[in-house]
């Protein structure tokens, strides 16, 4: 048996609550990061120590998605040999959620703005605020149905 | 025979059958139908919306209560 192998199937069998727990994590780790490097910014410390502690923070989300990905096994994107009508169901749930998960942060993002727009202040769009942005879209909206899969779905049954 | 024998046979995945015979998942009529037809057992055989009681007490009857 493969490393690739052993590992996959292990994150097949994840139990629900460690599951959870990763696909919250992959979802805070990017704004998390970007919050880090700003904050980090105003400091004296040294720049490279900067850019290695938002990379650090970046491969780890990077792993988690990777993981949610593996968990998911390709029932999101319909590369799975074989979907039944349970993995369909499952998949049109996550479809369902990810949808609603991507309406509230949506919303969220919207009142917050108004809010601070309409107390006077303004939003400059430059690169160091639009790439984060972009980032953003370009990891989460993609892997949103699988993060969203391996938070639904409930723990495998052993195998007999 | 294992989940996995199952499975290949009803053409599902064998972690379906692990979620139905657990109660996480209801099959479809289809599904249910074609286990049913899979072991020529009438569907309600097999499906049941009441636990089903052991096949031992069912064909043994209940065991006696130890009395003394």
């Amino acid at each position: 048996m493969s490393v690739t192998t052993t590992i996959s199937s292990r994150i097949e069998y994840l139990p629900r609550s460690s599951r959870r727990m990763l696909v919250a994590a992959a979802l805070l780790g990017y704004p998390v990061a970007v919050a880090v490097l700003v904050g980090l910014k105003h400091t004296s410390l040294n720049k490279w120590l900067i850019l290695a502690v938002f990379l650090v923070i970046v491969l780890a989300v990077t792993v988690l998605v990777t993981v949610g990905y593996v968990y998911a096994r390709g029932r999101i994107e319909g590369r799975c040999a074989r979907l039944d009508e349970r993995d369909l169901a499952l998949r049109q749930q996550a479809y369902a959620l990810s949808h609603r998960t991507l309406a509230v942060i949506l919303i969220a993002v919207t009142a917050g703005l108004t809010i601070y727009l309409t107390g006077g202040n303004t939003v400059r769009l430059d690169a160091n605020s639009f790439w984060p942005v972009v980032m953003w879209v370009v990891v989460y909206i993609p892997a949103l149905p699988a993060l969203m899969l391996a938070w639904i779905e409930t723990d495998q049954p052993a195998d007999v | 025979m294992s989940r996995k024998q199952l499975a290949d046979k009803l053409g599902i995945n064998y972690q379906t059958i692990g979620y139905i015979e657990r109660g996480d998942y209801n099959p479809s009529l289809e599904l249910a139908l074609t286990i049913a037809g899979f072991f020529r057992l009438p569907v309600e055989a097999i499906f049941s919306l009441r636990p089903m009681s052991p096949l031992s007490s069912e064909v043994f009857g209940e065991p006696p209560s130890e009395s003394r």
